[in-house]
């Protein structure tokens, strides 16, 4: 066809913004001219910040119907009326120069940058098209969905469109950590622990970012800065990392430790609590097993808990190891014994290491010792929001057939979800039409995933790909379809608070401002491509459009008979006395004041927590707490190197503690709580000052102790190529003394002038924990050359 | 006599840095390009100062998030020849840009280092003009910034209180920094009035202004952390 | 030169002849040196219009590096513009007959150079365009205000003692008829050397000289208070004004010396200025290499020794750091080499001098350059980062534009006026033995009296 001016135009737009990378655009766009300005109308409305899956509570301040503030919610439990500055600064994400506000189909070959606007109907109409030939073909099981972190309704309605669809290809990133792994095993409850820092009188993190890109960076703040009013040593942090992050340098005390030890360091701390008797032995007696001796299922004698990490974890070699002192090690176990409330923390990373299930284990063990389990202050198990399900997808025959067929990715880990991405990517790349129709919502695999070049192949095999992002990323620029969604700002969305904050939190993300008329809420696009698919998908997913669907499920917390929409410090404790003896009353007579109640203020919530439910503790076959779980000894032995739990810990920890030529230097990679995205500057005002400790700005960069440095003859602020077996990339060097000596930290998602991505994560080694499949993030080695 | 002041508890700060950008959004505080910012030409009326003494792993980081002090006795003042920065009876210092000649003697002048001299015209994307705050003015080329205490919502806090007929409360005005601060780390109010918390808080034991020994009587307090 | 030109000239007497020559005799060197600086001018106008169109970005000036060529620029060319007015002022007022040759070059080097220095701070603001708030909103408490204001007062002050003095002169050319008849009609005023007139103009001259004396010292100082009224380390010293005033004059001193070579050999001033000449400016020099040694030594012991520790990082990068080098070689071209050169009489002569002079000027650059950057760069605070500054070329296109435009100015002033004061060489040759005479007469004692013998 040959192109009209709408689609120059289009052509040439996206084009610029694809080759304008974020820096350009601040450098060349022009000065502003103010004049006429007059206050105008002004509006606050509330919603839930979604640039990281924290979602805090914020409040926005519009005028003329333009967003110029966010503010925090004070009525919002989790962040109480703070935020970090990503949240604060969402208004340039809001008003970013790449978003693109209308769909575009590729006009010329792929990653050409050339597009051919169209309306939202063609787009939705061309998505039918293309999806339903699959399901007439009996082939509904090459559609596959990559979701980046997706929680709530959003996650469900991909998992009911694909069910009625009939495809079993949904990989989503969930935020992997494996500590829902670590909760199964010992407490039979497949789900990531919340911790009650704010109740906490000694927090011991191992590893966990807590104030830079934890779960939620602003319950740390709020718990941290609640600390500071209580009397001394209470609400005592104390971070355990493998560099000086920011965490390090704020907790009251910070523990430096070599990459994939923390948890030998956690087994040292559990040998001191056993020999001086100071762990909560009745507890241990009353609610845990393995702790002691005794015969596994097959009645085979088998060391317990106790045994192992007395024979194995003395603390001179625990020290040693860990290059911590011995009497640290015993002042820091003597603190968190010292009485109730002491809480460790297991960090995202620690179990993503080679050993990271084994060492995730140990550190948590420490709170199963002093039975800070379901107690304020401790590990709390919370549970989801009562919401109304969705309506049970219809399954009609293609869609059973589809649903019958193998998953593309099978996690095929023994524990945990695992990262089916990376796999996905590799079983796609080779081809031979598993896949013909790929949809991407909040992902960016080529910028983000550790084997870029993998998805590239599986994009190149794959004859339909879809964006739904709202900047043209990378992906998207690989794309045949860029169907943007909203942005926060503009979309409905409901955001509960992540596991880690222990109380049931339903935020409401509403718009602030009025979307552009051009595209789809990616929500809205799919149910009306249900609509537009018709059979049995329509009735699957009947709501017109996400406000109705998320006042649906709403209705669930009406009638739940517990709860409030969100509401001050003072309602909230007053509901919460109200639920512990037993009463509740109703704010609002009827649904609609409700709905009205909770879009005004945020959201629901409901702040009881009953620790006395046994089922608060474990939900084993056996009703305890287990410390050897029969299921992981399975594993261990299916190795065949006759590992124990716990012990096998002091033989992964020792090895290639430094590395050896032709790679002398660890890297650590670690993600800038500036960043908002792992790949693409959506703030400016953060990605201009990204580091607290460091004088750089927008470029990439990494860290190395000035005497490493030196000893390679490379002085502070030199451009430097960090090579790995694997690959490298470019980054300026800055001498930065929290570095341990032969280690480089990498921070990842800054970018070139060019729009060269530095990601180190693309460096790494590809080893990874076989019992949950999770990438080894500290386990690679690389050397450092001038560029 | 209203004294408006501020009260930085150390001790809270994390250096999270969501004051900084705060006080970017609130007062339109414009990005500058790399080469730019690697020359020191960033802005940050609010800049969490840091520290950092001792190798890995007996580092240890100071934080100090730096507003303006607005001195009772302000160096700044006393030396611009157009009467362009001043301070207004309630003790905040305040900047006329349609009068700074740009000297930059202020600049010079400020023990603090808490001036910003605009070397180019700010840049905006057209896109992000939307986010700009209508209450403060965007600065033209070649003009002393700095922070104000978010001197506009008092005018607009004063302005409601006189409508509602009451007085104003310490709530009523609070700057964009310490409405955000996640761990409550910055207190604002009046140092005079003892209804407001900094009013206690400057004489607590761990209260200390930065450079007393200057006599610029800063009224911006730190609280020191606990040892 | 025209023929009737050169007839006129050759009937005048020797001292007219020779100095008028300059005024209607061009060389072809003349030109080129004149087209070469005027294409520099040039070059630095382009830069300041771009400065001007996008603003102070396209200098290396940052945060906290705030001032930088521009200021330095400033402090020096009204050090440098001291030369002449308090020179010859001292000179007149202590009746320094040695003085007649050499006022009339001082003279004009301050009006000119006064006017470079003027526009530096004006080419450094971020908004020249508003300027003329310094007069509808003057802030009195500014030492920047009172700097404008003496700086003003200074410059009509000296513009007039260069006029005044020189009227006879302009006379003189007037009657020769050699050049532009109207303009020096109009300049000389109706002067036509009567006693009467001449003693007026005496007594005027000999105020003059007294009342420059003091506005000359109150510019140096405040520009010197500019900084020190800061509270930045280094600067705020109680020395700043008496040791900027002192260097002033050095500076000054010095310029005047490479002055006197210049002229001597372009236009044959030989007799004019004479070793004798060269001899006693060098003594000043030396004198003040010694005054600048002790000042400095003086601010530099205080700062150390009170060792307070702001004062000191700013301290150890001038002495031990960053700025070793330009710090260095200040004290070798301010005081090393003029003391070695000047201490032996061998060397005051034109050649000697000239080096030693060349030596000041470029020493006193860096004694400004050494005043205004390294406090600059090292914030008080510890916590602010450290500063850097690499100026860009389009402040050293400005820098090297300024001083050429000063020399090229000098350069046409010299075609225009007679740059040796032809008056006062005559009125030496006439008056001054006698008078000298009687003066020294006047130091004696008078001769005592034979008595009378009795009987
Ligand atoms: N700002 C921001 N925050 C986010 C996101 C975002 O996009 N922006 N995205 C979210 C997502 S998807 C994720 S996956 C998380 C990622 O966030 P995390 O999973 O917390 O990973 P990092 O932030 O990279 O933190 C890694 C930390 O582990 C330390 N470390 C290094 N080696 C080891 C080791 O061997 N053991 C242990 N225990 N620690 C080690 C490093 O020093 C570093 O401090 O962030 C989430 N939060
Ligand atoms: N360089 C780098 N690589 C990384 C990481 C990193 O931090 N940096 N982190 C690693 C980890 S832990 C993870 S989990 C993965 C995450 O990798 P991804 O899932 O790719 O996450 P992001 O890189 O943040 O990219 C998310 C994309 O979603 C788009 N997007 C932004 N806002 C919206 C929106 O409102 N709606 C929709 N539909 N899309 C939107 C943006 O275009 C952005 O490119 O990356 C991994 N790789
Ligand atoms: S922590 Fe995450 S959700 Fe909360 S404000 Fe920051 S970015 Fe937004
Ligand atoms: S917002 Fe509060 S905690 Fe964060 S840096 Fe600023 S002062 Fe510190
Ligand atoms: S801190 Fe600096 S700018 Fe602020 S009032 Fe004091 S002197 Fe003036
Ligand atoms: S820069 Fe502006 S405000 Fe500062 S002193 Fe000069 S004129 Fe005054
Ligand atoms: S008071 Fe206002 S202007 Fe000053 S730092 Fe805080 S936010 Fe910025
Ligand atoms: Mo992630």
């Amino acid at each position: 066809m040959t192109p009209n001016r709408r689609e120059f135009l289009w052509t040439a737009g996206a084009a610029a913004a694809a080759a304008a990378c974020q820096l350009k655009d601040y450098q060349w766009s022009t000065p502003l001219e103010q004049e006429g300005w007059a206050p105008g109308i002004e509006e606050r409305k509330s919603s839930v910040c979604l640039v990281c899956p924290a979602r805090c509570g914020i409040r926005g301040r519009t005028v003329d119907g333009q967003l110029v503030r966010i503010n925090g919610n004070p009525l919002h439990p989790m962040s109480q009326g703070g935020l970090c500055p990503r949240g604060v600064g969402g208004v340039q994400v809001l008003y970013h120069p790449q978003r693109i506000a209308a769909p575009v189909v590729r006009a010329g070959a792929r990653g050409a940058g050339q597009w051919r606007g169209i309306s939202s109907q063609e787009a939705v109409a061309l998505l039918a098209q293309h999806l339903g030939a699959l399901r007439t073909a009996g082939r509904p099981e090459r559609l596959a969905v990559v979701a980046g972190y997706c929680a709530g309704t959003m996650d469900e309605l991909w998992r009911h469109f694909l069910r009625a669809f009939g495809s079993p290809n949904y990989v989503t990133d969930e935020y992997p950590d494996g500590s829902d792994a670590v909760m199964a095993l010992m407490h039979g409850i497949p789900r990531r622990p919340g911790y009650d820092l704010e109740n906490a009188r000694l927090v011991l993190s191992f590893g966990a970012p807590l104030f830079e890109s934890w779960w939620s960076p602003v319950q740390a703040f709020v718990a941290f800065g609640g600390s500071a009013a209580k009397p001394s040593r209470h609400g005592h942090f104390v971070q355990v990392d493998t560099r000086f992050s920011r965490t390090a340098a704020r907790a009251h005390e910070w523990v430096g430790v070599p990459p994939g030890t923390h948890g030998v360091l956690a087994l040292g701390l559990a040998y001191v609590l056993i020999k001086e008797q100071t762990f909560n032995a009745d507890f241990v007696a009353r609610h845990v097993t393995g702790f002691e001796d005794g015969v596994d299922a097959a009645g085979r004698p088998l060391a317990g808990y106790r045994s192992l990490v007395l024979r194995n974890y003395r603390t001179e070699e625990v020290s040693a190891i860990t290059g911590v002192p011995v009497e640290r090690i015993v002042a820091l176990a003597r603190a968190f014994a010292a009485g109730p409330g002491a809480v460790a923390v297991c960090g995202s990373d620690v179990l993503h290491a080679p050993d990271g299930l084994l060492s995730g284990l140990a550190v948590h063990s420490l709170n199963v010792l002093m039975g800070n389990i379901s107690r304020p202050g401790g590990v709390l198990f919370g549970d989801d929001p009562p919401l109304a399900p969705l309506a049970a997808p219809r399954l009609d025959a293609v869609a059973r057939a589809g649903l019958a067929r193998p998953p593309v990715a099978r996690a095929a880990v023994p524990f945990g979800t695992g990262d089916p991405a990376p796999q996905f990517a590799a079983a796609a790349a080779k081809g031979g039409g598993a896949i013909e129709a790929l949809l991407l919502y909040y992902s960016n695999p080529l910028a983000s995933a550790a084997r870029p070049e993998d998805w590239r192949a599986a994009l190149e095999h794959i004859p339909f790909v879809v964006s739904f992002s709202p900047f043209l990323d990378e992906t998207a620029r690989f794309a045949d379809l860029v169907l943007p969604d909203l942005l926060p700002y503009e979309r409905w969305q409901d955001a509960p608070t992540p596991p880690s904050y222990p109380y049931q939190v339903w935020g409401l993300a509403q718009p602030l401002v009025a979307p552009p008329d051009k595209t789809l809420a990616t929500a809205d696009a799919l149910l009306a491509l249900a609509r537009t698919l018709g059979g049995s998908i329509a009735p699957s997913l009947p709501y017109a459009d996400m406000p109705t669907l998320l006042q649906a499920r709403a209705r669930g917390l009406f009638a739940a008979g517990r709860g409030m929409t969100l509401g001050d410090m003072f309602e909230r404790t007053h509901y919460r006395q109200m639920e512990e003896r037993g009463w509740w009353l109703a704010e609002q007579p009827d649904f609609d004041a409700f709905w009205k109640a909770t879009v005004e203020q945020g959201g629901w919530t409901d702040l009881l927590y009953d620790g006395t439910d046994p089922a608060r503790l474990a939900r084993t076959a056996s009703g305890h707490i287990e410390l050897m779980p029969e299921t992981l000894l399975r594993a261990l032995r299916a190795e065949g190197k006759d590992r124990q739990p716990y012990a096998a810990l002091r033989a992964s920890a020792t090895p290639a503690a430094t590395g050896t030529a032709p790679f002398p230097l660890r890297l650590v990679p670690y993600r800038l709580s500036t960043l908002s995205s792992g790949t693409i500057h959506l703030e400016p005002w953060l990605a201009e000052q990204p580091s607290l400790a460091l004088d750089v700005h927008w470029l990439p960069w990494i860290e190395v102790h000035p005497t490493t440095a030196a000893a390679l003859g490379l002085g502070d602020g030199t451009m430097v190529w960090v090579v790995s077996a694997r690959g490298r990339c470019r980054a300026r060097l800055r001498h930065f003394p929290g570095t341990a000596s032969g280690q480089v930290n990498a921070p990842y998602g800054l970018k070139h002038p060019s729009g060269e991505l530095a990601n180190p994560l693309q460096l790494l080694d590809g080893a990874t924990d076989p019992l949950t499949g999770l990438a080894a993030w500290y386990s690679t080695f690389v050397r450092l050359e001038r560029a | 006599m209203t004294r408006w002041g501020m009260v930085i508890d150390l001790d809270r700060c994390t250096g999270c840095g969501a004051c900084e950008v705060a006080c970017k959004s609130e007062n339109n505080i414009a990005t500058v390009a790399p080469d730019q910012a690697d020359m020191g030409r960033a802005f940050a009326w609010m800049r969490v100062m840091t520290e950092v003494t001792g190798d890995f792993p007996n580092t240890t980081m100071r934080f100090m998030p730096r507003p303006c002090m607005h001195c009772d006795n302000p160096p700044c003042v006393q030396v611009c020849p157009v009467g362009a920065t001043y301070i207004n009876p309630e003790g905040i210092v305040g900047q006329i840009y349609p009068r700074c000649i740009g000297c930059r003697y202020c600049a010079n002048a400020c023990p603090y280092t808490v001036k910003y001299f605009n070397w180019s015209v700010p840049k905006w994307p057209a896109s992000e003009r939307a986010h700009l705050n209508p209450d403060v003015s965007v600065r033209p080329k070649g003009v002393i910034e700095k922070c104000t205490f978010c001197d506009h919502r008092l005018q607009r806090a004063r302005e409601d209180a006189r409508v509602e007929g009451r007085e104003l409360r310490e709530e009523d005005y609070q700057p964009a920094c310490a409405e955000v601060c996640p761990t409550g780390a910055i207190v604002f109010g009046d140092l005079e009035n003892p209804r407001h918390r900094v009013q206690a808080l400057k004489t607590d034991p761990r209260a200390t202004r930065v450079m007393e020994s200057l006599g610029t009587e800063p009224k911006v307090y730190y609280l020191v952390p606990r040892a | 030169m025209r023929p009737e030109i050169a007839a006129k000239l050759a009937q005048l007497p020797p001292d007219e002849r020779t100095l008028l020559r300059p005024l209607v005799h061009t060389t072809s060197r003349f030109y080129v040196a004149a087209g070469i600086l005027a294409v520099i001018v040039l070059w630095g106008i382009t830069a300041y219009v771009l400065q001007w169109r996008f603003g102070l970005g396209r200098t290396g000036l940052n945060r906290p590096e705030y001032w930088g060529i521009y200021i330095i620029d400033f402090v020096f060319f009204i050090g440098i513009s001291h030369a002449g007015t308090l020179i010859s002022a001292i000179l007149r007022v202590s009746k320094a007959e040695w003085r007649r040759s050499i006022t009339r070059s001082a003279e004009f080097i301050t009006v000119l150079v006064l006017g470079f220095g003027a526009i530096n701070p004006i080419i450094d603001l971020g908004r020249p365009d508003r300027l003329t708030n310094v007069f509808f909103h003057p802030h009195l408490r500014s030492p920047l205000l009172w700097d404008i204001m003496s700086i003003c007062l200074y410059f009509t002050a000296s513009t007039i003692y260069l006029y005044i003095p020189m009227i006879p002169d302009l006379a003189i050319v007037r009657d020769a008829g050699i050049k532009a008849p109207g303009f020096y009609r109009f300049l000389a005023a109706g002067y036509q050397d009567t006693p009467a007139q001449r003693a007026r103009l005496e007594r005027v001259i000999g105020v003059l000289a007294i009342v420059v004396i003091p506005i000359a010292v109150s510019v140096h100082t405040i520009i010197g208070w500019i900084f020190a009224m800061t509270l930045r380390p280094m600067w705020h010293s109680t020395i700043f004004g008496p040791y900027f005033v002192m260097g002033a004059i050095y500076s000054g001193i010095a310029a005047i010396l490479i002055a006197m070579v210049i002229l001597r050999r372009a236009y044959g001033l030989g007799q004019y200025f004479k070793p004798i000449h060269f001899d006693y400016m060098g003594r000043l020099l030396l004198l003040f290499s010694l005054l600048w040694f002790y000042f400095t030594f003086a601010e530099y012991l205080t700062a150390f020794y009170g060792k307070e520790p702001a004062e000191m990082r700013t301290f150890w990068a001038k002495v031990a750091g960053p700025f070793a080098v330009p710090f260095w070689l200040m004290v070798i071209c301010c005081f090393v080499i003029p003391l070695a050169l000047m201490a032996q009489r061998a060397m005051r002569t034109p050649r000697g001098t000239l080096i030693a002079g060349i030596s000041v000027v470029i020493g006193m650059w860096l004694e400004r350059f050494n005043i205004v950057v390294p406090t600059s760069v090292n914030p008080r605070w510890e916590l602010e980062t450290l500063g850097h500054y690499l100026p860009s070329w389009v402040e050293l296109s400005i820098l090297a534009g300024t001083f050429a435009g000063f020399v090229l100015l000098y350069m046409v002033a010299t075609k225009f006026f007679p740059i040796v004061s032809i008056w006062e060489i005559k009125e030496g040759r006439e008056e001054s033995v006698r008078s000298v005479a009687e003066r020294v007469g006047g130091y004696l004692p008078e001769p005592v009296a034979p008595s009378g013998g009795g009987d």
